[in-house]
């Protein structure tokens, strides 16, 4: 943890231009991540669970700050980031595409997946749990439901919310801590609870 | 606990916060909780005899936050996110990944929350100045509060409630009240005698 974000105590002192390029703290970036000048990548475990073979596989844009983020993205998996984008320990799980605009907040364990991770109907089921388990090596899992989520820009998800597969999260939308958000959201609309319901603007 | 002090069954190379004042029974796993601690209050954190706090658990504490945990209160794993104030009473039982906020921090309006985001990058440190009013939590004594729950700015629980796993917490909880649900709502109410002799 050595280079942490945090290892300076709360300081006035400013980043100054030119700005440095965007960094993983913790090592060097995949081949396939393009991040964006004064962009902060943090956590050793960042790409623990990044498989993804795209071209461009991650792309971060400019002064992002992505403090323990899980970069959880799937061989076919790609995500695009905005810029000024501010992420607490969010956990990303992509097979299919996820795309986020600018501006937007992710706060402290929030899950954002575009997929259901295994197939819905039984049979189908015990067919995945065998190509997952040890045994299961080279065996094709079944199909399973993906659809991109979007999440555009000026939103702000709140702590423990959840987002799941084929949301369109609208401009400015504020998602309250702890919701789980299973439709799309409205530009401004104000959304808590589990399912998530619009309960205002902002 | 001596401030400023490593604690030698840590794995992090942290020490305990200069104006952190914890009870010499108290037990913290590891000071990578102070991890996002910026306090400048004379006493940001008091920890209270025999209280604990295990892996997980992240005292998020702004300049002018204090955190209060009392007497053999066990915390496992929350996030405390504190602007001002946050008192968790003797006794409470928390569990992992619940947060308990006093201030969400941004602003609602996507214009000023623009603003202060554009100002974030260019901190060293990059932390969010709270640019909304923090409303202080009041957690009361023998409280339980299940996993995955979030208290939003400015709840009051009540003395020896029970907060259902995966609860949102948005309005005051009387004492002696289960609630659950997101939003939450009341369950039931503990009888006299329950809350006298036990069940």
């Amino acid at each position: 943890m050595k280079e942490g974000l945090y290892s300076n105590s709360e300081s006035e002192a400013q980043q100054q231009e030119p700005f440095e390029a965007g960094r993983w703290a913790n090592g060097e970036l995949p081949s396939n991540v393009r991040v964006g000048l004064n962009t902060i990548i943090t956590a050793e475990y960042a790409f623990k669970r990044f498989r993804s073979r795209r071209d461009v596989a991650l792309n971060i844009g400019a002064h992002c700050t992505m403090d323990g983020v899980h970069f959880a993205i799937g061989e076919q998996g790609r995500v695009g980031v905005g810029d000024y984008c501010y992420f607490t320990n969010a956990v990303l799980l992509c097979e299919l595409e996820l795309l986020i605009g600018s501006y937007v907040v992710v706060g402290w364990n929030a899950t954002i997946a575009d997929t259901d991770f295994h197939p819905v109907a039984p049979a189908e089921r015990i067919a995945d749990a065998i190509a997952c388990s040890p045994l299961g090596k080279g065996r094709p899992r079944p199909e399973i439901l993906r659809s991109a989520v979007i999440i555009e820009d000026d939103v702000w998800i709140g702590p423990n919310a959840t987002i799941l597969k084929g949301v369109r999260i609208g401009t400015g939308a504020f998602i309250e801590p702890g919701a789980l958000v299973v439709h799309d959201i409205p530009a401004r609309a104000r959304v808590c609870g589990n399912p998530a319901q619009v309960i205002g603007e902002v | 606990m001596e401030s400023g002090r490593a604690l030698p069954w840590d794995w992090y190379p942290g020490a305990i916060p200069h104006n952190a004042v914890i009870a010499d029974t108290a037990y913290i796993e590891t000071t990578f909780s102070f991890y996002l601690y910026r306090s400048e209050a004379p006493v940001g954190i008091r920890i209270g005899h025999g209280a604990s706090a295990y892996l997980g658990t992240m005292f998020d504490v702004g300049p002018e936050g204090r955190i209060c945990l009392g007497e053999y209160a066990l915390v496992h794993g929350a996030r405390i996110i504190c602007d001002c104030e946050v008192a968790i009473g003797a006794y409470c039982l928390i569990s992992w990944n619940v947060v308990l906020m006093d201030n969400y921090r941004v602003p609602l309006d996507p214009t000023e929350r623009r603003r202060e985001l554009s100002l974030v990058p260019l901190r060293v440190g990059r932390h969010l100045r709270s640019t909304t009013p923090a409303k202080p939590i009041n957690v009361g004594r023998n409280v339980w509060i299940g996993f995955d729950s979030c208290i939003l700015p400015g709840v009051s629980i009540g003395e020896g409630s029970i907060v259902g796993a995966r609860s949102v917490v948005k309005d005051d909880v009387e004492p002696f009240t289960i609630v659950a649900g997101n939003p939450a709502r009341v369950i039931r109410r503990f009888r006299e005698e329950e809350i006298r002799y036990g069940a």
